[in-house]
């Protein structure tokens, strides 16, 4: 959720290819060269990530905070998202809105998103802007003051924020829901945007406590990709950073254990304006750290990337009782979700809908993916990995995704090599044991009966 | 700072000496002083021509491993007949339904199997098919984009179904106050005009479409003099103009001229204020619109004016509504430009009960623009911003892609490119001013506000007098007036 502002295949056997060109297709093999990084901690626990890279005269910097809306203290749904838009507010040395000043007004961007387990603040500058934002993150790590009128306010935007994207959008009170509807423990439950009463709740002395608690640089990872000298940089940083104190405190950690689904469960959303219901049909998922991880990415992409994928042909191009289906692998630190979802086509009943999203979902724990079939899954997502690495932030992001969900940098290379290695044995294993033999939840979405 | 090639690089020879004395005294108080400036090298595209006419353009970015392509016509929803709403883009969407040889399956499935997606739609005197996939898989994909634009079927089962497709799809962007509001909006400003009608079709256009109507409109304006072959990415002049001729090499025009589309634009519709009463609305979405005309010389100052007062977080615009006043998670303006004509549009969404006041304070902005002068460090930053983001937008492949491909839409030389970033750096605060005051008078703006009509009507109609509300039900998007078939005044 950023602080700024505006920011969804049965006949694979059955259709065989048959033209020249087409005929061609199992392609040579993608190579994708490593990237290249290196990586220290400071003495105050600070992880930091240089990743060289000199295509455009741009940097990245960007600051991943090992905190995330699973953290929102009691009472305070939203509160770690909240929090991230406040740290564009004053802090000692800065003024509102000045992070703007350093990157807009000289031609670069900022931004920042909070999940459930991180809050990242990115901003991508010309590279002789760099030691500037070096100091302004470090700044706000260590000298944030928000003053009252500009909690209010941002706090304000913040409302508007849940507004926009649960109550004004077609299905943002179904993705909004689905979190509680799944969890039955695990602060994972509570939706990022939280509720607008809790958001009334907070005070500024939460938003000291909260900085003090989670913002210091041993709960950090800060990332720096582009155009820089590594000597430089490295003089830089511990210039910067170094300074920053390392709290006595350990950092509180959620504790909370996501217990078994011992049966299947079924909940039913409404909504004031449903053009056309929906359904999910959601299960367990392992962290994203389990080495299951790159069978269950196969498994998502067979099933729900692109048009060839498994539930568009056979739901919405096939049966016709969908207007879109896809199926994501939402991996966490913790226990993450499944999801097989679905909008109706228009007339076709909800029942109907489930039924054939179940049964496509089911084929792919009984039967094992064709070999071409898994080959193109796997050329789709290594694609994806190269177009993401074109610019400095997408490569900054892609090494900070592996150092801090992945529990390691050089994940962001083993990663894909995984990938390569998945067999169909592997993403048959995989989903016999996180969706065959499993509990799920099935999220319905349907207009009140209310309706005038 | 950032310049086009020549001087840049003279300048990156000078940034090596000065780098290694950065380093100085210092309080952490203050910033650090930014290092000298680093260049941005932007290489001008590349033009080709095959004897058919297809025009090549290519615009390098070596060691990235990936080429977009794009196959551009240069027609679109301006094409549109009246009543056929939505014609270009259907015809644009079936080109990858099926062929003489390949189902719409075996097409998905034989991109995606090269790491891409064949995505193919319409745009205001653009349709296009396009993919992106790494340079191996280039020639076939090439392949690919050639059989769906030559050789598309047209099948009546696939436009059956992709009828059906787009009607659900248009339920559920009809339950978005943004939409309603935007449609309305630019019926209001190019009144009668064929740029006033809904590109993506309605639900009684998408119904009277027919495959004769689709067969015509491929057969009028698919033809290689009439386009331009766009690639983005890791490869050569040579190998550039090499796999054209391969896969459009063969590909002859009909010998007929291509046919004139019927006036796009035309005066703004008299209603200023309209509402589209949506009581389920969960905000209230507003769009104010302004038409302009064609951009010429002048379009580098539209784009600067438009980034001082809505184009980025700190315009004007978001600093008075976001930033000071809590009332909205953000506004955004841009220039609509189309090749015949062009608008300024605000969009923005807030709580039902603040829609009066934001309507207010947008007013108040636009009026701003034409009184005073742009002050001068606000300019430098906001032109900075946009010429930043223009940067940026060309380190991918796709961004890349997309700057030329507007480039040529526009009607301009692609080769133009690396120029676009000295023209925005020299638009000045009495051009901006005076486009504004020329432009952008109280008596042609246009504004439409969806929403729970009883928290603002009100309040709004104290500003707007002559407001015309219309309830969701009534609301026609095929309307040529305004909102609703001869609802042209105040109504009560």
């Amino acid at each position: 959720m950023a602080p700024c502002w505006l920011r969804l295949g049965a006949a694979w056997s059955a259709l065989a290819l048959s033209g020249a060109a087409l005929a061609a297709a199992p392609a040579p093999s993608l190579q994708v060269a490593p990237i290249l990084y290196t990586e220290r901690v400071l003495a105050n626990g600070l992880q930091v990530i240089a990743v060289p890279s000199h295509t455009s005269p741009m940097v990245s910097v960007q600051v991943w905070y090992h905190v995330g809306s699973k953290d929102d203290p009691p009472g305070r749904s939203g509160f770690a998202h909240l929090f991230e838009h406040l740290m564009f507010k004053s802090t000692r040395h800065l003024r509102a809105e000045q992070f703007d000043r350093l990157t807009e007004d000289v031609g670069g961007s900022n931004n920042a998103f909070t999940s459930d387990d991180v809050t990242a603040y990115h901003e991508a500058v010309p590279s002789n802007h760099l030691e500037v934002l070096l100091w302004a993150e470090a700044e706000r790590m260590s000298n944030l003051e928000v003053v009252q009128g500009n909690f209010v306010s941002e706090r304000a935007v913040v409302e508007e924020e849940y507004r926009q994207r649960v109550l004004a959008t077609p299905y943002g009170r179904f993705g909004d829901a689905i979190p509680g509807a799944a969890y039955q423990a695990h602060p994972y439950k509570r939706p990022t945007l939280g509720r607008i009463d809790d958001l009334e709740a907070a005070t500024l002395a939460d938003v000291a406590a909260f900085h003090a608690t989670y913002y210091r640089p041993d709960n950090a990872t800060l990332i720096v990709a582009g155009d820089f000298e590594p000597a430089q940089l490295d003089a830089w940083v511990d210039r910067y950073f170094a300074r920053v104190p390392r709290p006595a405190t350990a950092v509180p950690r959620v504790e909370v254990e996501e217990p078994p689904w011992t049966r299947d469960r079924s909940v039913t959303v409404t909504g004031p304006e449903v053009p056309l219901p929906a359904i999910a049909l959601v299960w367990l998922a392992p962290p994203v750290t389990s080495a299951d991880a790159p069978a269950l990415q196969v498994a998502a992409a067979l099933l729900g990337r692109g048009e060839s994928s498994r539930l568009n042909q056979a739901l919405v191009y096939r049966q016709r009782v969908a207007s879109q289906a896809g199926f994501d692998a939402d991996l966490r630190i913790g226990p993450g979700l499944l999801s097989a979802s679905a909008i109706a086509a228009g007339g076709r009943p909800l029942a109907q809908v489930g039924a054939a999203l179940a049964a496509e979902v089911e084929r792919l724990v009984r039967e094992p993916a064709g070999a071409a079939e898994l080959a193109k899954v796997k050329i789709q997502l290594l694609t994806s990995a190269l177009l993401t690495r074109q610019t400095p932030e997408g490569l900054a992001a892609a090494v900070a995704d592996a150092a801090v969900l992945g529990g390691s940098a050089t994940r962001v290379n083993t990663d894909l090599a995984a990938l390569r290695q998945v067999s169909a044995a592997d993403v048959q294993r995989v989903m016999q044991r996180y969706v065959g033999a499993a509990h799920r939840v099935t999220v319905q979405y349907v207009q009140d009966a209310a309706r005038p | 700072m950032i310049g086009p090639r020549g001087w840049a690089t003279i300048l990156a020879a000078l940034c090596i000496g000065l780098a290694a004395s950065a380093s100085r005294a210092q309080d952490y108080a203050t910033a650090p002083m930014p290092g000298p400036p680093r260049p941005l090298t932007i290489d001008a595209p590349i033009e080709q021509r095959l004897s058919n006419g297809l025009r090549v353009v290519l615009a390098r970015r070596p060691g990235v491993q990936i080429v977009t392509a794009q196959l551009v016509v240069l027609s679109g929803a301006e094409a549109d007949p009246p009543r056929l709403a939505g014609l270009a883009s259907m015809t644009a969407a079936l080109l990858t339904k099926g062929t003489r040889h390949h189902s719409a399956p075996a097409l998905a499935r034989a991109a995606e199997s090269l790491g891409g997606a064949l995505d193919s739609s319409a745009g205001w005197h653009e349709s296009e098919v396009a993919i992106t996939v790494t340079v191996p898989q280039l020639d076939a994909a090439l392949a690919l984009v050639a059989e769906t634009v030559r050789e598309a079927r047209f099948a009546p089962a696939e436009l059956e179904r992709l009828r059906l497709q787009l009607l659900d799809d248009l339920k559920v962007e009809y339950a978005r106050p943004e939409t309603l509001a935007a449609l309305a909006a630019q019926r209001l400003v190019f009144g009668r005009g064929a740029y006033g009608h809904p590109a993506g079709g309605t639900p009684g256009s998408l119904r009277r479409i027919g495959r004769a109507d689709l067969l015509a409109l491929h057969a009028e304006y698919y033809r290689p003099d009439n386009s331009v072959l766009v690639l983005a990415g890791d490869l050569d002049a040579d190998a550039a103009l090499t796999l054209a001729r391969r896969h459009f090499g063969s590909w002859r025009a009909a010998p007929r001229r291509i046919a004139t589309p019927a006036a796009t634009v035309a005066d703004e519709a008299p209603t200023t204020t309209a509402v589209i009463e949506m009581p389920q609305a969960g905000q209230a979405a507003i769009v104010l619109a302004v038409p302009l005309p064609r951009l010429g010389p002048d379009r580098a100052t539209a784009a600067v004016m438009n980034e001082v007062l809505g184009g980025g977080y700190s315009s004007r615009l978001n600093q008075e509504i976001r930033i000071h006043r809590g009332l909205s998670y953000g506004v955004h303006s841009g220039i609509d430009a189309r090749l015949e004509g062009a608008a300024l549009r605000v969009a923005i969404q807030t709580k039902n009960e603040s829609a009066a006041e934001v309507v207010a304070l947008l007013q108040a902005e636009l009026d701003r623009l034409g009184a005073q002068p742009v002050g001068a460090t606000e300019l430098a930053a906001r032109r900075a911003a946009l010429i930043g983001d223009f940067g940026r937008g060309l380190e991918t492949t796709a961004g890349l892609g997309a700057a030329v491909k507007a480039l040529i839409v526009a009607g301009l030389a692609p080769t133009d490119l690396p120029n676009r970033i000295a023209a925005l750096g020299a638009v000045t605060a009495d051009q901006i001013q005076h486009y504004a005051a020329a432009h952008l008078g109280a008596t042609r703006r246009r504004v439409v506000v969806a929403g729970e009509a009883p928290q603002f009507a009100g309040a709004l109609r104290a500003i707007a007098p002559d407001l015309l509300s219309v309830p969701l039900a009534e609301f026609d998007p095929e309307s040529q007036d305004a909102v609703a078939p001869g609802r042209r005044g105040p109504r009560k």
